[in-house]
């Protein structure tokens, strides 16, 4: 069930999707909702991660039946068929996907019959009947891989040894994802792969059709994706390596490279060459600014991947204290809630810091008030800011939601973006 | 007595339509004739609902906890709010930044089938026992007013559950209407209904309501408190970054007006009728015949129509040479303009302040308050293109293309890919309002004219997702019925 919440992050299923489809070249999402939901599922997820929102369409560039009282009495789907008419008419766009509104959801409008009928005429339209109140961003994006597995990846396409998938990075919601896709994309290039990252270098509905040719499938985060990863086995044969958790650093970067080459058993003298290239140039430049930052206690709350990612540089390879992590997205399997923790507490000279799972700004608030030990830096969300002014911590803005600072390809993953990481810690107080 | 109340729904004023592609000539004797009538679009894109702007209106007040009563989806928008409250707050110097308490019920799939009700009254408990707020505001949505849940009912008996704290349920469906300002009048009704009781209360002389939406910033408050104490009158300033207390004192005005023309202007006619306030509903004090019809229209009100005179020509000198300096820079541009209902006719108003000219104009209803925006910029611009639209970017471009201004004035994000130099009227953070504001806009549209650089070459560049074809269109062929 739905939790209710304060100062809930991100949207509903619908913006999940949105912000998958905004993501692709090329691709147009049609709301068959009411007035108003392309706006919200628009400013849920793409505005409120750094200020960059997806160029094809957004918000209320974004073909909506628009549906009204006269739709929620009567029916909308004529309201649709006119509106996939005009999209087709004058959108420029390779692929149509019609996402379904609360409203269209609830008076049980038949989305499929009306795609089908132009489908027939040899347009590609495709219906995602999953209504926006089923569940949140998160939902979202599981929910349009599924359909793109079921609809639209091809079955019969060559397998290629060197392609890899990227899953487990939600655009959008993730307010650095195309840094950190081209971050990832740059490192695993580097060993001798093709990347699907499937949302930067203009990658299009095509690469999404034949990207059941990839040898491997990387997820790279501790607990979403794996009904669809399950789903892509069954029918396309490639298999799933799920890394749990972002990485930021040389130690956890090499550790992710290792695995790739592991599971796609690559040469392992080029692998090593390319670490050592890679960790000399991260060192390279800590070794220039040694003692630049003070010495921190610090705190994250965010999602399982950015919270892994920055506790685990923080603690391992730059030597500041952890005393909490707060993990903000609604996981409710034990066996999730376990595997992030263990990630998270794993460290290797550190104490452990305190995992706590809370959704709701009140108690996160409440939980960084009553903390015992000191916390001398906070990671947060813009909506964490708040607490930070009032407890006088150092805050840095690094998980979603952002909205008070403008990102294009900044990233605090892999290698480099360890760099950028630290940069933006300098506090000079 | 019978009384026909106001409903909340903007659609339901008289003569008041959305869709529509005309000309300024055109329009004008069509409304006149009584020839224009409820239109539709077989193609959209998407639109701003009113629960967009119910939540926008309130969620700037003090010891308030807003509670959504909806999926999670639908504050999304709730940031645009969240982001001026907090920045508000940093231009009002303090320092420990506040977020605003925003709660959803988070409707789900057993919600919609068994209801909400026990959501919200969770919602509710939960919101007094954690900041025993002074009001609770409960934001219907499509969901909720679909299943059928009684936010009423449901509210009055949380009332006497929560004696200390005011519970005011508004009705925002977004289904309920086109306009997104509707939401803005049901944040008013509900105001009247739940807070003020039609009780009325001392009046207190030269006390001036002046309504203001979250879009106006703090520069722009300050101008505006600046002019009405130069009338001699103390300011309540509401709702944006008010209180329950502010809220209270709307009944003890000695008279109440808007800075922006679709806010407040249905509420003011009801504080006239329920507690004897009256009220002046002009234009949007944006540029110098704006901002002097504005100032005129209160001072008249509050029977300060010499003083008025004075200090607007003590302004006129102290401004008209500023102005005549910008004006040198823009004189004869062609501009296209697109906004809100208030700010279009006001940037059209303010454009003549430079001697520019309007080619096109996109805003999005019309009614007997356009008329007599339309009947002004008819005696001075022959020729422009009218499109009654809430956004609708591909007919904007479509336009744009076809028209080439020298300037556009609205949302740049379209504009800017066409190569156009563009500039915002809406900036929530900085200057728009008043004298003073006229220069800073001024001196924003000649600069970006003067120094197009960025979008000329952003053009070469950028594609926008409309095909070719499309440009060779009439921009009105989606628009359906309307005209006799």
């Amino acid at each position: 069930m739905a939790q209710i919440m304060e100062n809930p992050r991100g949207g509903c299923v619908l913006a999940g999707i949105n912000s998958v489809l905004g993501a692709i070249d090329r691709v147009c999402p049609i709301y068959h909702s009411g007035p108003g939901c392309c706006m919200q599922t628009t400013a849920s997820d793409q505005g409120q991660s750094g200020h960059k929102s997806s160029c094809f369409v957004s918000s209320v560039s974004i073909p909506s039946s628009n549906m009204l009282e006269k739709e929620v009495v009567f029916g909308g789907v004529n309201k649709l068929r006119t509106t996939i008419e005009g999209a087709l008419e004058i959108m420029d766009a390779d692929a149509f996907f019609v996402l379904t509104g609360c409203t269209a959801g609830i008076i049980g409008d038949d989305v499929t019959s009306v795609t089908e009928e132009f489908q027939k005429q040899g347009h590609e339209v495709y219906p995602i009947e999953t209504p926006g109140f089923v569940g949140d961003s998160i939902l979202g994006y599981e929910c349009i891989w599924s359909t793109f597995i079921n609809k639209v990846i091809r079955t019969d396409v060559p397998k290629d040894d060197k392609l890899v998938n990227i899953f487990g990075i939600i655009p959008y919601h993730d307010p650095f994802w195309s840094g950190t896709l081209e971050e990832i994309d740059r490192i695993l290039s580097s060993l001798g792969l093709k990347v699907n990252t499937f949302f930067t270098k203009h990658q299009s509905i095509e690469d999404i059709k034949n990207c059941s040719a990839a040898a491997l499938n990387i997820i790279i985060n501790p607990w979403i994706f794996d009904g669809p990863a399950k789903k892509f086995e069954e029918k396309f044969g490639t298999p799933s390596l799920r890394f749990p958790g972002l990485f930021t650093g040389a130690t956890d970067t090499t550790e992710f490279v290792r695995a790739v080459a592991q599971a796609l058993d690559l040469n392992s003298e080029k692998v090593e060459k390319v670490i050592a290239y890679e960790e000399d140039y991260v060192y390279g430049y800590l070794e220039q600014a040694i003692g630049a930052l003070s010495w921190k206690r610090f705190a994250v709350i965010g999602d399982a991947n950015a919270a892994t990612a920055y506790t685990r540089y923080l603690a391992n390879d730059y030597s500041f204290t952890p005393v909490l992590v707060i993990i903000n997205e609604p996981v409710t399997k034990e066996q999730d809630r376990e595997r992030i923790t263990k990630r998270i507490r794993d460290l290797e000279f550190a104490k452990p810091p305190k995992v706590l799972f809370l959704t709701d700004q009140y108690d996160i608030n409440e939980a960084i008030r009553n903390e015992e030990e000191e916390i001398t830096l906070l990671i947060g969300s813009t909506n964490d800011r708040e607490i930070a002014l009032e407890q006088d911590i150092q805050f840095l803005g690094g998980t979603f939601p952002i909205n008070d600072r403008l990102f294009f390809n900044r990233t605090y993953t892999g290698y480099r973006g360890s760099l950028t990481f630290t940069e933006d810690l300098y506090d000079n107080l | 007595m019978a009384e026909v109340k106001y409903s909340g729904v903007r659609e339901s004023h008289p003569g008041r339509i959305n869709d529509l592609g005309s000309t300024g000539a055109k329009v004008e004797q069509d409304y006149r004739k009584g020839c224009l009538k409820r239109a539709d679009r077989s193609f959209s894109q998407g639109l701003q609902c009113q629960q967009i702007n119910s939540m926008a209106a309130l969620m700037s007040l003090e010891d308030s906890v807003f509670i959504s009563h909806s999926p999670q989806g639908c504050v999304g928008c709730s940031i645009m709010a969240v982001d001026m409250y907090r920045v508000g707050q940093a231009h009002r110097g303090i320092k420990k930044i506040k977020n605003p308490r925003l709660i959803v019920t988070n409707l789900d799939q057993k919600s919609v089938v068994f209801g909400g009700e026990t959501k919200l009254r969770e919602a509710v408990e939960l919101a007094v026992k954690r900041y025993s707020p002074k009001l609770i505001f409960i934001y219907a949505s499509c969901a909720s007013g679909i299943i059928g849940d009684d936010i009423d009912a449901i509210s009055s008996d949380l009332q006497k559950q929560y004696p200390d704290t005011l519970i005011v349920p508004i009705h925002c469906e977004g289904f309920k209407s086109k306009i997104c300002a509707s939401g803005f009048d049901a944040a008013f009704i509900a105001i009247n209904k739940y807070i003020l009781k039609r009780e009325k209360i001392e009046k207190q002389k030269g006390l001036v309501n002046l309504f203001a939406p979250t879009t106006v910033s703090y520069a722009d408050q300050k101008e505006m408190e600046r002019m009405l104490k130069l009338l001699g009158v103390e300011v309540n300033y509401i709702p944006f970054y008010s209180s329950l207390e502010k809220i209270k004192r709307i009944p003890a005005a000695e008279a109440s007006t808007s800075i922006c023309k679709v806010f407040a202007d249905e509420f003011m006619k009801t504080l006239e009728e329920d507690y004897d306030i009256p009220y002046s509903h002009t234009v949007m004090p944006i540029g110098v015949r704006n901002t002097d019809k504005w100032y005129r229209g209160i001072a008249k009100v509050l029977g300060k129509e010499d003083e008025v005179e004075e200090i607007i020509e003590q302004e006129h000198k102290r401004i008209e040479p500023l102005v005549a300096k910008i004006r040198q820079r823009l004189e004869g541009k062609r501009v296209f303009i697109c906004g809100g209902t208030g700010r279009s006719f006001a940037a059209a108003a303010l454009i003549d302040d430079f001697g520019m000219e309007l080619i096109g104009l996109e805003t999005p209803t019309y009614d007997d308050d356009a008329q007599v925006d339309i009947e002004y910029l008819n005696k001075i611009h022959k020729n422009f293109v009218v499109d009654i639209a809430n956004m609708q970017p591909f007919e904007q471009v479509n336009l744009v293309k076809k028209l080439k201004p020298d300037a556009f004035i609205g949302v740049p994000e379209w504009a800017a890919k066409l190569g156009i130099p563009t500039t915002h009227v809406l900036d929530g953070k900085r200057p728009t309002m008043g004298y003073d504001g006229l220069l800073f806009l001024g001196n924003k549209i000649a600069d970006q004219l003067s120094n197009p650089g960025f979008n000329k070459k952003l053009s070469k560049h950028s594609r926008l997702p409309y095909k070719d074809s499309w440009y060779e269109q009439d921009p009105f062929k989606f628009i359906t019925g309307g005209q006799e």
